[in-house]
C-alpha cells in the first residue's frame, strides 16, 4: 500500500498498479478505450491522460498515460487539470474524426461506451467537415454483424481474440488511416468466443446479428439476473425481453465463474425460447391412439387428478436441465422413493460419483476463476471447448501465470499486456491434455496424450502414483505413457497452485478417479491442488444432490409394479435412454404426464401435457459443476397458458388434496420446505433475499428508467394500460417504478441487480461502479454460494479401481464419445446460427483402422451398437487412436446410444435396406 | 343622479359599438381558425420525395418521450422489400394520443425528420381505443413522384445505414 494525491486528495492504494484501475476502482471518472479491465494496459488510444506532478511545488506538470503509468509512494497527478482535461476531449474530437455519425442506426446505440466517453470528456461540436474513411464490411457469419466504419483503432478486439481467445483467424491489417480489423477473407468467425467481441469492443463495429433480427434498445429491455442454462459451468447472464420475445443474452459478471466473458453456445443459445415449437397449450388425448387436443389449463388439472387419483403409485422422473425447485417439487409430489433422475444411466452414476469425490475435498475444489489463475494444468478425458467451453477460455490464461515470473523478474507489471507479453514471447506454463482426440486447446498443450478413455485414466493413476508412491499404479503401462506422467508429475509437483480438470464426458468413471487420485497426491505432499470436474448439464448435480433413482430403476418398477402414471419432468428420455427400452416403458405406464416447453419425442408420448417455462421465464437455482447454487429469476411473464414447472407440479398437489403446508404456495415456501427436509441445501436459502425484501420500501425494477412505450404497447389490446404483472415470488417488479440503483451510493444485493448500469455508464464498462476494485468481486459479495462446504472430512483413501489396458478386438472399434459445442446439447441447437454450424453425422475412425477394415473416403458405414444399427459417413480422422472410433453425441438426429461401447463397422452393403436414423 | 344615467349611456355605448365589430368567434367546422407554424398538433410520419419513408425505426423519439406514448418496432429492410433508405424501418409505431402532451421532444429527437408535429389540431375520439394512432394512420400519403411503401428497389442503391443528408450546421 502507498498513499498517493489525486487532485490534491491523498488515496491509499496497492503499489504498482497502474493509475487508470486505481481511479475507476475510486469511483474516479476517467475515460479510457484501450485497457480493458479483463486485458490490461496497452496505452495505445491516449485517451485516459493525466497530470503527473514531481512533488507538491510542481505546478506546471506533465501528461501521463494514467493505464501505463504505476502507483509509487507520494505520487501526484491531477485528472480534473485543464490541460489534461483539454487534451482528452481532443483525442476524442480527432477519434471521432472517421467515426460515423450513426448512432440512432446503430445497435450499440444507447449501450457504447465511445457515446460514454465523448460525453464525459465534454467534447461537442466537431470541426473536422470532409470526407470520412470507409471500408467495405465482411459477412462474419450467423453470430456477428461488422460494421468497420465505425472503428476508433483502440485493437481491443484483435488483442482479445488472438491474444485471450486464442482465435487464429482474425487480424488488424493494413497500417496508418486504415487499419482494418476483420478476416482474411468472409467466412464464420472460428473461435467459440467470438460473441465477446460485441462487448469488448467499445464503438458498434462488432454487434450481435441475433439480436439485430428482433432488435431493441437497451433502456428498452425487461431484464433479470439469469444464469445460463447450456452447460454445467453456469455462467452469470443478462437476458433481455421486449413485447413477450426474448431479445438477446449479454454477459453478467461474476467474479468467481465467467468474469466479463461467455462462450458462444452460451450467448447465442436462447432463440429456442421464441421457437415455434414451444408448447403454449395444455394437451391431452383421450386414448393412445387419439389425436392430442388443447385443453384449458384446468382441464389438464383435472384430468391428471382423475389418473393420479385412481393410481396406486405415480413415479416422477426429474431432469438434469430443471430447476433444483422443480425437482424438489416433483420428488415431494410422488415421495421420495418413487422420485427418479431424469439423465443417463451412465450421467447419473457418474456426477453421483462426482458428488463423492467433491464431498471428499471440499476445500479443494477449483471455480472457474481459479482453474484461469492456476500455473499448471492436467486435463484428463473433457475435450473443454465442447463440453464446457469457458473452462477452455480459462485454461488459455491459465498458461499465461507461470510464465509471468519471467516478466516480473524485468520489473514488469502484470498489467502492462504488450511488454509482459514480449517479455514472456511464446513460454507457456505446463498444460498437458489428455483426450481422445485433438481438441481446439491443443496450440497451448505442453503435450497431447489421444488415447481410449481407459489409457487416459491409466496415464492419470500413473502420474498419481509418480506424484506420491503410496498412490496406487496401473500395472503393464507403456513406456511412452510412463514418461509422461513423469513429467506430468513433475510439472504438477512444481507448480504453486495445480489443477486438474476432468468430468464426466467420457462416461468413464475411472478418470474421475484418476483425477482425484492426482489431488489427493498433490494435497498428500502439501501442494494446495484443485480439482475442476465438468458434468453433463446445467443443473446435473443439483438433480443428483436430491438422491433420485436412476432411469433404469424407474424402467425396473413400471415393468414389475403396478405403475399407474409417470410424471415427468421437463426431460426428453429419447436423449437418455435406448428407444427400445423406452418403448416398452411408455407401454407399460398407462398413464404419462409430461411437463416441458418444446415439442419433443417424449412430449409426444404425454397423454397429458403441461407447457413449461424456460429459465427466461421462470425463478430457479440451478446447481453448477462446484456445486455452486445460482439463482435466475424471472425475465418476463410467459405468455398463454406456459408456466413454471414448479408451480405446475404444485396445482396438481393441490388438486390431489395433498396435504399440504400453506407456505409452498409460494417460492420462498417451497425453498423453505427443501432446506427442512434436506438442511445440507442450507445455502440455497441464502444465494438471494427473499420476496419480500424491498430497498426503502421499494421492489427492484427489472425495465430501465428509460423503458419507452408503456402507455401505448398493448393499445392494440387494450387502451386502458394493463396493471404490470405482480411478481410474488422474488423482490423484483415487472415494471421500470421501484428503487433506481445510485451505484455506488447505494445498491440491491449483487444477485439482485437486473442490468449494470451508472449514470454516464450505458455500456458494460459500467461494471466498475459495481464492483469493490475493478475486475474484483462485486460490492456485496458475487452471486451464487456453494453447497458442498468444506471442513474436509478425512483424508480419504485413494481410489484403486484402475482399468484394464486398452486392448483392440477383433472386427470391432470402441466407439467413444465426442462433443460439438453446436449440437451437442438440447437446446441451443434451436438457434438457427447454432444449427448451421453444427457438425454432420459421421463416424471418425484412425487411417490405420481404416485400412485394416477396408475402408475408404467416401464410404456410408452401417455400425451396430448397443442392439442398434445406424449408418454413418465415414470420416477419417488421424487423431482418433487406433482401435477406436469417435462419434459425435447428442446431434438431434442420432437416437441415444450408450458409449463407450463396442461396435462392429462394415460398410453399407450397395443394396442396404437398413433405415437410415439420420 | 345625471352621472348615473350618463354611465349607463356610455356602457350602451361600448355594447353597441362591439355589435358593429367584426367577432372574433368562427363558424367551426365550416371555418378553421389557421395557426402558428410553428403550432404542435397531431403527428406526421414523412416521406422521402421517392415514398420511401423518413423513419428508421430507431426509437430515439419513444425515449424522448415524456409520456411513455410511443411505441417503435423496428425490422430490416430488404431491396425486396424497402420501406426506408436506411437499415432498418419502423414495423410498427404507435402513438397514444391520450397520453401525448404536445410536447414536440419526438420531433426533436428524430434523426431523419421522419416525425413531426403537424398543424392539425382536430383529435378527438369516439372512444380511447381510437386514440391510438397507428403508423397506417400517422404515415403521410406518397407524393406525387414516389410509390408507397414496400418498394421493390435495385440492390446496391441503399447500401448506407442512414440515408445521406444534408449536414444541418451548413
Ligand atoms: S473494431 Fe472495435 S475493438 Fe476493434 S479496434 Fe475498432 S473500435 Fe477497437
Ligand atoms: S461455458 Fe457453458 S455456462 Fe458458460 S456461457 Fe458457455 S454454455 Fe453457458
Ligand atoms: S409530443 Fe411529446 S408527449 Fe407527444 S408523443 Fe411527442 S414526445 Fe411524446
Ligand atoms: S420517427 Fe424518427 S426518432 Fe422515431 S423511430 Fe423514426 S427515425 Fe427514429
Ligand atoms: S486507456 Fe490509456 S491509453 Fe488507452
Amino acid at each position: 500500500m502507498v498513499t498517493i494525491y489525486i487532485d490534491g486528495k491523498p488515496y491509499q492504494v496497492d503499489a504498482g498498479q497502474n493509475l487508470l484501475h486505481i481511479c475507476l476502482s475510486m469511483g474516479i471518472n476517467l475515460p479510457y478505450f484501450c485497457w480493458h479491465p479483463a486485458m490490461g494496459s496497452v496505452g495505445a488510444c491516449r485517451q485516459c491522460a493525466v497530470k503527473q506532478f514531481r512533488d507538491e511545488n510542481d505546478t506546471r506538470g506533465r501528461l501521463v498515460m494514467a493505464c501505463m503509468t504505476p502507483a509509487v509512494e507520494g505520487l501526484r497527478i491531477s485528472v480534473q487539470d485543464p490541460q489534461a482535461v483539454e487534451f482528452r476531449a481532443s483525442i476524442i474530437e480527432w477519434l471521432m474524426e472517421n467515426h460515423p455519425h450513426d448512432c440512432p442506426v446503430c445497435d450499440e446505440g444507447g449501450e457504447c461506451h465511445l457515446q460514454d466517453m465523448t460525453v464525459m470528456t465534454g467534447h461537442t461540436y466537431r470541426h473536422y467537415r470532409w470526407k470520412k474513411r470507409t471500408f467495405r464490411n465482411q459477412n462474419l457469419g450467423p453470430f456477428i454483424n461488422h460494421e468497420m466504419n465505425r472503428c476508433i483503432q483502440c485493437y481491443r478486439c484483435v488483442r482479445f481474440y488472438r491474444g485471450f481467445a486464442g482465435g487464429r483467424d482474425f487480424d488488424a491489417f493494413s497500417n496508418h488511416n486504415t487499419v482494418y480489423f476483420g478476416r482474411k477473407t468472409d467466412g464464420v468467425l472460428e473461435s467459440e468466443f467470438s460473441g465477446n467481441l460485441v462487448e469488448v469492443c467499445p464503438t458498434g463495429v462488432f454487434t450481435d446479428k441475433t439480436f439485430r433480427k428482433h432488435y431493441t434498445r437497451k433502456w428498452d429491455l425487461q431484464t433479470a439476473p439469469s444464469v445460463c442454462v447450456n452447460c454445467s459451468l453456469g455462467c452469470n447472464t443478462t437476458p433481455g425481453e421486449r413485447y413477450g420475445q426474448l431479445r438477446r443474452i449479454r454477459n453478467r459478471y461474476n467474479f468467481n465463474v465467467n468474469g466479463y466473458f461467455l462462450c458462444d453456445r452460451g450467448r447465442y443459445g436462447y432463440e429456442f425460447v421464441n421457437s415455434d415449437r414451444r408448447i403454449r397449450q395444455a394437451r391431452l388425448r383421450r386414448n393412445r391412439e387419439a389425436a392430442f387436443e388443447s385443453v384449458a389449463p384446468d382441464e389438464g388439472l383435472q384430468r391428471i387428478k382423475e389418473i393420479v387419483k385412481k393410481s396406486g403409485r405415480t413415479i416422477g422422473i426429474g431432469s438434469p436441465r430443471a430447476s433444483l425447485e422443480s425437482n424438489f417439487a416433483l420428488r415431494t409430489l410422488v415421495g421420495p422413493e418413487h422420485f427418479f433422475s431424469g439423465a443417463t444411466v451412465k450421467d447419473h452414476e457418474l456426477v453421483t460419483e462426482a458428488i463423492k469425490i467433491l464431498r471428499d475435498i471440499p476445500s479443494s475444489m477449483a471455480s472457474l476463476h481459479e482453474v484461469e489463475t492456476s500455473d499448471a494444468a492436467l486435463v484428463l478425458g473433457e475435450d473443454v471447448n465442447n463440453v464446457a467451453p469457458m473452462a477452455a477460455y480459462a485454461l488459455r490464461q491459465s498458461v499465461r501465470c507461470k510464465p509471468q515470473a519471467i516478466s516480473q523478474k524485468l520489473k514488469i507489471s502484470d498489467w502492462d499486456d504488450t511488454a509482459a507479453r514480449e517479455a514472456v514471447q511464446d513460454q507457456k506454463g505446463p498444460l498437458y491434455l489428455a483426450t481422445i482426440a485433438d481438441t481446439r486447446l491443443d496450440d497451448m498443450a505442453t503435450r497431447t496424450f489421444h488415447a481410449s478413455p481407459q489409457e487416459i485414466a491409466r496415464l492419470g493413476f500413473a502420474v498419481a502414483h509418480q506424484i506420491s508412491p503410496t498412490a496406487p499404479q496401473p500395472e503393464n503401462l507403456d513406456s511412452a505413457a510412463l514418461e509422461l506422467s513423469k513429467m506430468i508429475a513433475q510439472d504438477l509437483k512444481d507448480a504453486e497452485s495445480p489443477v486438474v480438470v476432468s468430468g464426466c464426458s467420457l462416461e468413464e468413471k475411472s478418470i474421475l478417479y484418476a483425477a482425484a487420485n492426482v489431488v489427493q497426491a498433490l494435497r498428500s505432499i502439501g501442494k494446495p491442488a484443485r480439482l475442476f470436474l465438468t458434468l453433463p448439464e446445467s443443473n446435473s448435480l443439483g438433480l443428483e444432490l436430491l438422491e433420485p433413482g436412476s432411469l433404469n430403476q424407474a424402467f425396473a418398477i413400471a415393468r414389475e409394479d403396478n405403475v399407474e402414471a409417470a410424471i415427468i419432468l421437463e426431460n426428453d428420455l429419447y436423449r437418455r435412454s435406448n428407444p427400445a427400452l423406452l418403448e416398452a416403458f411408455f407401454k407399460s405406464i398407462p398413464s404419462v404426464i409430461v411437463l416441458d416447453s418444446l415439442d419433443n419425442p417424449t412430449a409426444q408420448k404425454a397423454d397429458v401435457l403441461l407447457p413449461a417455462a424456460t429459465f427466461a421465464e421462470s425463478d430457479g437455482t440451478l446447481v453448477n459443476n462446484e456445486s455452486r447454487a445460482q439463482r435466475y429469476f424471472q425475465v418476463f411473464v410467459p405468455q398463454d397458458d406456459i408456466k413454471e414447472s414448479w408451480v405446475w407440479l404444485r396445482a396438481i398437489g393441490d388438486a390431489l388434496g395433498q396435504e399440504e403446508p400453506g407456505a409452498r404456495k409460494t417460492f420462498d415456501g417451497l425453498i423453505a420446505d427443501m432446506v427442512k427436509e434436506l438442511p445440507f441445501l442450507a445455502p440455497v436459502q441464502e444465494i438471494s433475499p427473499a420476496s419480500g425484501f424491498r430497498i426503502a420500501g421499494a421492489k427492484i425494477p427489472r425495465q430501465p428508467h428509460r423503458y419507452s412505450g408503456r402507455t401505448s404497447m398493448h393499445a392494440n389490446v387494450s387502451v386502458h394500460e394493463p396493471q404490470p404483472p405482480q411478481d410474488p415470488d422474488s423482490p423484483l417488479s415487472f415494471s421500470m417504478e421501484g428503487f433506481l440503483a445510485e451505484p455506488p451510493i447505494e445498491q440491491p444485493p449483487a444477485s439482485l441487480i437486473p442490468e449494470f448500469w451508472a449514470p454516464g455508464w450505458n455500456s458494460i464498462q459500467s461494471l466498475n461502479k459495481f464492483q469493490e476494485e475493478v475486475s474484483g468481486p462485486l460490492i456485496g459479495g458475487d452471486p451464487g454460494k456453494r453447497i458442498i462446504l468444506p471442513p474436509d472430512p478425512e483424508q480419504a483413501a485413494y481410489f484403486d479401481e484402475i482399468p484394464e489396458p486398452f486392448a483392440s478386438r477383433a472386427g470391432e472399434l470402441l466407439l467413444a464419445p465426442l462433443y460439438a459445442i453446436y449440437g451437442s446439447e438440447e437446446l441451443s441447437i434451436h438457434t438457427p446460427g447454432e444449427a448451421q454450424l453444427t457438425p454432420p453425422l459421421r463416424l471418425e475412425i484412425n487411417p490405420r483402422d481404416a485400412q485394416q477394415f477396408n475402408l475408404t473416403g467416401e464410404t456410408v458405414l452401417q455400425v451396430s451398437v448397443d442392439s442398434q444399427v445406424f449408418e454413418l459417413p465415414l470420416h477419417i480422422s488421424a487423431s482418433i487412436p487406433e482401435g477406436t472410433a469417435g462419434m459425435i453425441c447428442g446431434l438431434p438426429e442420432m437416437p441415444y446410444v450408450a458409449l463407450p461401447a463396442w461396435g462392429k463397422v462394415t460398410p453399407k452393403p450397395v443394396n442396404s435396406s437398413t433405415e437410415n436414423p439420420g | 343622479m345625471i352621472r348615473e344615467i350618463l354611465a349607463a349611456f356610455t356602457g350602451l355605448s361600448t355594447t353597441l359599438t362591439s355589435m358593429l365589430d367584426k367577432p372574433v368567434t368562427i363558424q367551426y367546422p365550416e371555418e378553421k381558425r389557421p395557426v402558428r407554424p410553428r403550432f404542435r398538433g397531431r403527428h406526421i410520419l414523412h416521406r422521402y420525395e421517392n415514398g420511401l419513408e423518413k423513419c428508421i425505426g430507431c426509437a430515439l423519439c419513444a425515449a424522448a418521450c415524456p409520456a411513455d406514448a410511443i411505441f417503435v418496432e423496428a425490422a430490416e429492410n430488404t431491396d425486396a422489400e424497402r420501406y426506408s433508405p436506411g437499415e432498418r424501418y419502423a414495423s410498427t409505431y404507435q402513438i397514444n394520443l391520450l397520453r401525448c402532451i404536445y410536447c414536440g421532444y419526438c420531433e426533436d429527437a428524430c434523426p431523419t425528420e421522419a416525425i413531426t408535429l403537424g398543424l392539425s389540431y382536430e383529435v378527438s375520439f369516439a372512444g380511447r381505443d381510437k386514440a391510438v394512432y397507428t403508423k397506417d394512420m400517422l404515415l403521410e400519403p406518397a407524393g406525387p413522384q414516389g410509390k408507397s411503401t414496400p418498394q421493390q428497389t435495385p440492390a446496391g442503391v441503399y447500401t448506407r445505414s442512414v440515408p445521406v443528408m444534408e449536414n444541418p450546421a451548413d
